[in-house]
């Protein structure tokens, strides 16, 4: 949720020095609002902060003579309120998350995208016709990323291959006040539901407060919440954290002995998604920017931009062979897609996710 | 967001509309549309909210939006269970974090009011200098000192105070010291204010009279600052009731205080009907803490005449 800022966006190098930038970004969400579209030919975003390539957006604005305006948000919630809002008027593409689509397009708040305006064929099949958005209907994926671990291999004194594992370590003394969880109440007791052989989607009250319970045993290990600052995952302070892998990228960049895991039955796959919003001003302008996007060399510079893969089926293979940690960018080397899960929220369990994570840490206090 | 967006719409609106009204109203009584505009400001940018807050607040929650109604269980949950014990702790929380400031600032305040003459200015412009970056910048440079390798980590181990890395930040420690260091220098200037309207001669009378030096503190100094000790709670006390920044910086988002479980409500549960019961329950605690505080200073209006 509102960590996804420093997740996702890409100044990790300067996040990881800056620690809780989330918080600025929240900020700089207060600050955009759309200019409306009064001249023909105009675009305005709103997305996460610093989450195109600027050399893109700028040969755009060349080749077209609309240069976009990007208004930002630093949570798929207040991204959800705005737009469900007033203030929400005026943006033609908005960029969110999977777990929001269902909520958006059931709120009205979606355009249902012409496919017939675009070229789908080159985007990886892994990531379309998915849970949150069947037929992909009102999205189309950006970039996506996994949840996972990373941890230090020594000091967790072995492997970390399924959650079961990565609670057990944090148990352990020398890791026991140096993990780190998401503030993501899904993310948290998604992987105790797994391990239970539940769908965190269609977990109901009880199984979540159940599984809770687990957490909330737990998070007596758990150092923090926020972040996790990449420097002190690379210094120590930190030893195992729940990540995503471009976090992970940046840490291990640090800090080569650490080590990424996606541990199993299930993890986390979000995918970021464009967007077009109900009574967008400008339809045209935004299915030829969403046409721009998707050229194969466009994706691959917002891949090395953003530190995230975009949709581009074989991206790999693409970049260049120096870039480091290659293969964190896609979550590892095997990743298996059939293992991955995206979640849905859903008006009936949110609360209580949300609940149920306020309650693990405040036990962690 | 909305106090960003404000204060440009507003502004607009005066520039606008003041020609026009203003020369008129001016002959009559300046005062009137002086207090006019601000009054006009308080009812739209702040009653208006509050009173939409307070409806929500007895409504049904329908997943980002509210149904009207009249219920009194938004009240109920955010009284019972976990929401009402995280609404004593956080009372608690503010209590003691504004008492350990109000412990702090008391003797700067002293010293600056009875130890400096020339330096006053410098004394207090120090004290301020920190309002000149933003507070999060202030935060976050607390967060880099507090860090590990960082300088508090140094100086500490140097002056053999500590052994080896630091590890404050993330704990309920890191939140008191943020605390503490934030809202200090608002803690200062209402004691500092008061002390030294605190006439000598009172005290050097008190002496006269055979008080000793605590008696003449305790029977003169410390009632006749009750004002600007009262003062000084409310400046810290209520902000740091609504704090969100610094539990989440600095304490790693562990034991969860009233200012994150509203943000929570409002924004991942979307249940603004929840979050508005909590937050009128925030206003009724500052209310009942000014009402005390006012009730204190009570017949304090002429110290230092």
């Amino acid at each position: 949720m509102s960590e996804h800022a420093a997740f996702r966006s890409r100044g990790v190098t300067r996040r990881s020095v800056l620690g809780a930038a989330p918080v600025l970004a929240a900020l700089a969400a207060g600050l955009g609002r759309p200019r409306r579209a009064s001249a023909a030919g105009q675009l305005n975003i709103y997305s996460w902060p610093d989450y195109f390539s600027t050399d893109d957006l700028a040969a755009y604005a060349k080749k077209t003579g609309v240069t976009p305006n990007i208004a930002t948000y630093d949570s798929n919630d207040t991204m959800f309120a705005k737009l469900n809002s007033p203030a929400g008027a005026g943006f033609d593409i908005v960029i969110p998350s999977s777990e929001w689509i269902q909520q958006l397009a059931q709120k009205g708040l979606l355009e249902e995208i012409d496919h017939s305006k675009l070229n789908l064929g080159a985007l990886d099949q892994h990531l379309l016709n998915r849970d949150y958005d069947p037929g992909n209907k009102y999205s189309l994926p950006k970039d996506w990323g996994l949840l996972g671990v990373v941890y230090d291999p020594e000091a967790v004194g072995g492997e970390i291959a399924t959650w079961d594992d990565f609670f057990r370590a944090g148990e352990k003394p020398g890791v026991s006040g140096k993990v780190r969880l998401s503030t993501s109440g899904w993310e948290t007791i998604g992987p105790a539901l797994w391990l239970e052989g539940k769908d965190w989607n269609k977990a109901t009250e009880a199984d979540i407060r159940s599984a809770g319970e687990r957490l909330k045993t737990f998070a007596k290990n758990v150092k923090t919440f926020t972040g996790p600052d990449a420097s002190a995952v690379a210094n120590g302070a930190i030893v195992m954290a729940q990540t995503n892998q471009g976090k992970a990228r940046t840490i291990i960049g640090l800090n080569p002995k650490l080590k990424w895991a996606v541990p199993g039955p299930w993890s986390e796959l979000w995918v970021d998604n464009y967007a077009i919003v109900k009574g967008a001003p400008d339809l045209d302008q935004a299915y030829d920017f969403l046409g721009y996007q998707l050229q194969p060399d466009v994706q691959l510079a917002e891949t090395q931009y953003i530190g995230f893969p975009a949709a581009l089926a074989g991206l790999k293979d693409k970049l260049p062979a120096d870039t480091k940690n290659a293969d964190l960018i896609f979550g590892g080397s095997n990743v298996d897609f059939s293992k991955l899960t995206s979640f849905v929220v859903n008006p009936d369990t949110i609360g209580v996710y949300t609940q149920v994570q306020s309650e693990i840490q405040a036990a962690a206090g | 967001m909305a106090s960003v967006a404000n204060p440009r719409a507003a502004g607009g609106n005066r520039a606008s509309g003041g020609a026009g009204f203003w020369r008129p109203l001016a002959r009559h009584g300046s005062d009137h549309a002086l207090a006019a505009v601000p009054t006009v400001w308080l009812a739209v940018f702040f009653l208006g909210p509050l009173g939409f807050t307070v409806v929500f607040s007895f409504g049904h929650s329908t997943f980002g939006s509210v149904t009207l109604g009249f219920t009194w269980a938004n009240y109920a949950t955010a009284l019972s269970g976990f929401y009402g014990a995280t609404f004593l702790r956080t009372l608690v929380f503010a209590v003691t974090a504004s008492g350990l400031c109000l412990l702090v600032a008391f003797p700067v305040g002293y010293f600056i009011a009875r130890h400096t003459t020339k330096r006053r200015v410098l004394a207090i412009t120090l004290i301020l200098i920190p309002y000149f970056s933003s507070f999060l910048i202030r935060i976050m440079s607390l967060y880099m000192l507090l860090s590990r390798g960082g300088f508090a980590e140094i100086v500490i181990n140097a002056l053999g105070l500590h052994s080896g890395p630091l590890d404050v930040l993330d704990s309920q420690t890191a939140v008191f010291i943020g605390m503490v260091y934030a809202y200090l220098p608002i803690a200062v200037v209402p004691l500092f204010v008061v002390l030294d309207r605190i006439p000598e001669p009172l005290i050097e009378a008190s002496r006269d009279l055979g008080a000793s030096r605590w008696e003449a503190f305790w029977l003169v100094t410390w009632p006749l600052s009750r004002p600007g000790i009262a003062t000084a709670a409310l400046l810290t006390a209520v902000p740091m009731l609504g704090e969100l920044v610094i539990p989440r910086l600095l304490g790693g988002s562990r034991g969860v205080l009233m200012g994150q479980a509203i943000s929570q409500q409002y924004l991942q549960s979307q249940n603004y009907p929840l979050g508005s019961a909590m937050a009128v329950l925030v206003l009724i605690a500052v209310a009942i803490v000014v009402g005390t505080l006012a009730w204190i200073t009570k017949g304090f209006q002429e110290v230092g005449r």
